[in-house]
């Protein structure tokens, strides 16, 4: 039986949530020919652990002084604790120290990224959250009467999923930080056959630009049209469909309902063959086999993703932004008991995508990072934790100057600086840095980073360095 | 170039402002002025009219019940006699089919798997079938903002999954206040937000009360983020910036409240304790899934507790009394949420957008908020009248025009275009033994919410399926419009759903011309009306318009002339006739039921 605990479930499978687009009504989507152009190839994967995952037990201290104050937070000794024991965390030996003398270990169920980040692969960013500005205790306790800014709607799910997704801090906006890369770079990838934003597991803020729009696909690819071909009624009867969805994006006598809806039909019909024959036509890979080995739902998007990347000439493509997801983490109970199959997953999965690419030399290209809704809090409400704020992510590529922790690793005390109460501790990191460093990376010069993460000049560094 | 007309012109706009001002004959008419008994020379609602309304009041209008509302009187009172039919119906029910085939309490080990399989059999057979409407489809609305699923932690419990929506369906005309204690009560959200075994805090440990089902009773069940005005638009402070509606001391004020409930006592335990009785792990022999969760005083949070302040709330210092009993400290906090002055506009909007258009005009919230907050006798939450409300607004019943045209309506979610096909078209399988087997596997593989992007009870979180403020990129977005059900029409669902209903009228089609050797749970159609009229493709593709868009001359000249010319492609040959003709009523009815027109619900 599935002890998995899964109140939080978003979007692995087929029925995932997504995010549509709407092209002008009228226009016939088509992407301006660039002429800059890459001459290489990056892809970015984002990784989002939906429900917000209890990464203070993804990434622990393993030290004496700062495990026991670890383990006092978590309840350690107690029925409700939500501590992992010292002895079964797996020791990650950092290039760097910690000045501090401090040590850390990865949640036993991390074989997989446990070793590559020993093998300078995979990276630490500590403490990393959604911030408009530094912002001390103090501040923070303050704001209400200072105006110090702070991200709106603090520790709720869906607010702070969209802080992730979009950097958005106070403002309104309509895109998310991947679909503004889209936008930055669209000039120099218009010669790309497919939405430089692909999901695989449906909509998400993430991926809509201003004027770029994401491709949504399944784990396993795109479907195709039954009752379509390439002659005769098949034909025929694509064509008529084809000029019922475009006389639905008219403007001047649809609803805004109908236009929005067509034009999400329109490129499904469009690019459907498309992606379908790339990925028939790509590799089977050792590492995520196409068959006689059982999956897991992140693994099938992982392994469409590798196959589109393999596939990547046949469809001209030399940037492309991945989403895939997993979820399960929003763990107000069970959390000890759910976490080794949540994480095991993870790792798991991510290792094997950095295995596949190896098989294609293409794994220096390609950069996976986790996101999720918020850190929990260290406190124990029984048997789980609840909703907080700064926590660890993982980033993950040939590309990365693995082997190193960065950010600043707080002491897990409560009271401590950081914590704003419960063990809800301030992020000394923000998202707007660590998507800064990403997009940095796959080619966003500098001048455009603020459109990117906007709020990246509040912070004295731009580039947190993790990759080369 | 206008290319329909899409309301009858029959429909005279000063009519409906009649028939909005007098509260649509029911509910307790909050003005002063007795109706006129409208006279005998009213048209009748149109067969559009009717099929406007169905739409939103029922899982599909069909021609059947277009004729049954329209026989009612006249479209002065027609839609409000059908409400009041509709109210007084009893709700069918999901647990009893789910008790039927295995006991609850269950027995000492046992498969159940097979459980949630019969609810969402039951779930299509009341909604596709059952005579109660109105509630069923309240009900489902409902269940799209009180969220439960079986995906998670009640995926074996499948009678709490049930009954938790038999609650809803009992309750849909009932009060609010009442739904809010028995969802808050009931062991499946106790389960799926983690009230169940919620516990006090220990002193000197860091063990201290669950916040989730806290912060989400009100973040998504009753006042949302940040305060509203009555219209249902964000209150702004100087600086212009939302107001939020709590912080985190009053999530933890309520997390406190809500300690100390747990299963009701099992059978199999004589002196129940909260310590002795399981936190979940169900299911466990003895435990009664649908009994409200019971209340033990030794685990439960005996200080005060902060709670939410507004002007005219109850309670001093918004604050609850120490060392109260958990029954009257669940009474004093539900009593402070539901009197918040948010909860009517967040009830009302949220409502109007599930039932009838997803960007309703500030006055239309308004107007269905201030019924929300008093039915016209004195009484707060009355949902009956809020759903008349909704449902006989001007906004609903009036042929949008102008520029409101374009915002009218919204986008059927993908279960309401698989019901009213099924609806329109009497959908069923032969099915062992005569049962039809809605959802079988034969029918969507991975079943249904792999195919659709949704299901009964299958959410895959507490934010439901879609959110009501979701924007899709473009014109809505720029707008600052929504469309929360854009966010289930992926490219990749979008094509799922679209080749269902491919398989639906082709094969199912061939399937009746004379075919017999098949899976005995195929869901098929009836097209018998169609296959008549094979020969005319004018006549045909009219019939299918007929059916499914509530005539003719609702469909755009595009539609038509591209439905046409596809079923002429095929030739019917002189002998063995069959397959051409059931390919030319596949092309009718699949080109229609695809369109984005039959997709908007106008």
């Amino acid at each position: 039986m599935n002890r998995n605990r899964r109140k939080f479930l978003r979007a692995a499978a087929a029925g995932g949530v997504a995010y549509a687009f709407g092209r002008t009504p009228g226009t016939v989507y088509a992407q301006t020919v660039g002429t800059g152009g890459f001459a290489d190839y990056k892809a970015l994967v984002c990784l989002f652990l939906f429900g917000g995952n209890d990464s203070w037990n993804m990434v622990v201290p393993t030290s004496t002084a700062e495990y026991n104050a670890y383990s006092a937070s978590r309840g350690g000794g107690t029925a409700s604790s939500l501590a992992i024991p010292q002895a079964s965390l797996l020791p990650i030996n950092p290039l760097t120290p910690d000045p501090s003398g401090a040590t850390y270990g990865l949640h036993p169920s991390m074989g997989g990224v446990r070793d590559l980040f020993q093998a300078g692969k995979a990276a630490v960013v500590a403490n990393v959250g959604p911030l408009i500005r530094p912002t001390t205790k103090t501040q923070y306790q303050q704001a209400a009467t200072t105006g110090h800014e702070l991200p709106p709607q603090l520790f709720s799910h869906n607010d702070q999923q969209d802080q992730w997704h979009s950097l958005r801090g106070k403002a309104i906006l309509k895109s998310g930080w991947g679909g503004r890369v889209a936008d930055v770079l669209n000039a120099q990838v218009g010669n790309q056959q497919l939405s430089l934003n692909v999901s695989l597991a449906g909509q998400t803020y993430f991926q809509a630009g201003d004027v770029a729009r994401p491709y949504v696909m399944g784990a396993t690819g795109a479907t195709t049209f039954q009752g379509f071909a390439t002659t005769g009624t098949g034909l025929a009867r694509r064509n008529a469909f084809q000029a019922v969805v475009n006389a639905s994006r008219g403007s001047n006598v649809n609803t805004v309902y109908e236009r929005s809806f067509a034009t999400v039909q329109q490129r499904a019909v469009q690019f459907a063959d498309t992606v379908n024959t790339a990925i028939a036509g790509s590799r089977n890979f050792t590492a995520l086999p196409d068959s006689g080995v059982t999956l897991s739902p992140l693994q099938q998007q992982l392994r469409t993703v590798a196959k589109l990347i393999a596939a990547r000439a046949s469809l001209s493509m030399s940037r492309q932004v991945f989403f895939v997801s997993t979820g399960g983490f929003d763990q107000h109970d069970d959390l000890v008991a759910d976490q080794p199959g949540l994480l095991g997953n993870v790792s798991t999965s991510i290792k094997s995508f950095y295995d596949a690419l190896g098989e294609i030399g293409i794994d220096g290209n390609v950069t996976l990072f986790t996101h999720s809704d918020f850190g929990r809090t260290l406190t124990s409400n029984g048997d789980g934790s609840d909703h907080a704020w700064g926590g660890v992510q993982f980033v993950v590529g040939g590309a990365v100057r693995g082997q190193r922790i960065y950010g600043q690793y707080p002491v897990l005390s409560l009271g401590s600086a950081q914590d704003v109460g419960g063990g809800r501790f301030i992020p000394t990191t923000s998202a707007d840095q660590y998507a800064a460093t990403l997009a940095s990376w796959f080619g966003v010069q500098d001048a455009d980073l603020v459109k990117v993460a906007p709020s990246i000049g509040n912070f004295a560094t731009r580039n947190l360095g993790f990759l080369a | 170039m206008k290319y329909r007309a899409r309301w009858g012109l029959a429909a005279a706009s000063a009519l409906l402002l009649v028939l909005a001002a007098c509260g649509g004959g029911g509910g307790g008419g909050s003005s002063g002025s007795t109706p006129t008994p409208p006279a005998p020379t009213n048209p009748p609602v149109t067969k559009a009219e009717a099929f406007r309304f169905l739409n939103q009041a029922s899982f599909g209008a069909t021609e059947a019940s277009a004729n049954q509302l329209i026989a009612l009187g006249d479209n002065t009172n027609s839609y409000s006699r059908w409400i009041d039919a509709e109210i007084a119906k009893p709700a069918s029910l999901l647990n009893p089919a789910v008790e039927a085939a295995y006991p609850n309490p269950v027995p000492a080990g046992f498969n159940i798997a097979a459980l949630n399989a019969t609810r969402l059999e039951k779930w299509f057979e009341n909604v596709l079938r059952g005579n109660d409407q109105l509630r069923q489809r309240v009900a489902f609305a409902l269940s799209e903002i009180l969220v439960v699923s079986q995906v998670g932690a009640l995926q074996n419990l499948p009678f709490a999954t049930a009954d938790f929506h038999d609650l809803l369906a009992r309750g849909a005309f009932g009060n609010y206040r009442d739904l809010m204690r028995d969802v808050t009560l009931h062991p499946a959200m106790g389960i799926y937000l983690s009230m169940l075994g919620n516990q006090k805090a220990v002193a000197g440990t860091n063990l201290r009360p669950d916040e989730n089902y806290a912060r989400e009773l009100m973040q998504l069940f009753s006042v949302g983020l940040v305060e509203l005005n009555l219209d249902g638009t964000v209150k702004r402070d100087a600086g212009g910036n939302p107001v939020p509606t709590y912080n985190q001391e009053i999530i933890e004020g309520f997390a406190r409240v809500f300690t100390g409930w747990k299963w009701d006592c099992p059978s199999t335990v004589t002196t129940c304790t909260f310590a002795n009785t399981r936190v979940q792990g169900a299911p466990v022999a003895g435990y009664n899934q649908v009994k409200p969760m019971r209340f033990y005083a030794e685990q439960h949070e005996t200080g005060t507790k902060r709670v939410l302040s507004y002007t005219g709330a109850a309670l001093a210092n918004a604050t609850i009394p120490s060392g109260q009993s958990g029954d009257k400290d669940l009474a004093d906090a539900l009593d402070n949420i539901f009197n918040h002055p948010n909860v009517g506009p967040f009830v009302a909007k949220q409502l109007i957008q599930k039932l009838v258009t997803s960007n309703p005009s500030a006055a239309y919230v308004q107007r269905v908020a201030e019924r929300f907050n008093n039915d016209g006798s004195g009484v707060r939450g009355n949902l009956a009248a809020v759903v008349r409300a909704v449902l006989l607004d001007t906004e609903a019943r009036a042929a949008p025009g102008g520029n409101a045209a374009a915002t009218a309506g919204k986008i059927k979610e993908p279960l309401l275009r698989l019901t009213q096909f099924w609806r329109a078209y009497d959908g069923k399988s032969n099915g062992t033994g005569g049962v039809v087997k809605y959802g079988a596997g034969v029918n969507f593989a991975g079943g249904v919410s792999a195919v659709f992007g949704q299901g009964q009870g299958q959410s895959p979180s507490v934010f439901n399926f879609f959110s009501p403020f979701y924007a899709p990129p473009g014109e809505i977005a720029d707008q600052a419009l929504v469309a929360p059900e854009m966010q289930l029409a992926t490219e990749f669902l979008n094509t799922q759903v679209t080749n269902f209903f491919w398989t639906q009228a082709l094969n199912r089609t061939q399937l009746q011309s004379g075919a017999t050797n098949f899976n005995v749970d195929l869901m098929w159609i009836t097209t018998t009306d169609e296959l008549g009229l094979v020969a005319d493709s004018e006549a045909l593709v009219n019939r299918v318009a007929e059916k499914l868009l509530g005539g003719a001359s609702q469909m755009s000249a595009t539609l038509k002339s591209e439905t046409k010319a596809q079923i002429e492609r095929t030739t019917i040959p002189a002998t063995n006739p069959q397959t051409a003709q059931a390919t030319r009523v596949a092309d009718a009815i699949y080109f229609i039921a695809t369109s984005p027109e039959f997709v908007l619900q106008r």
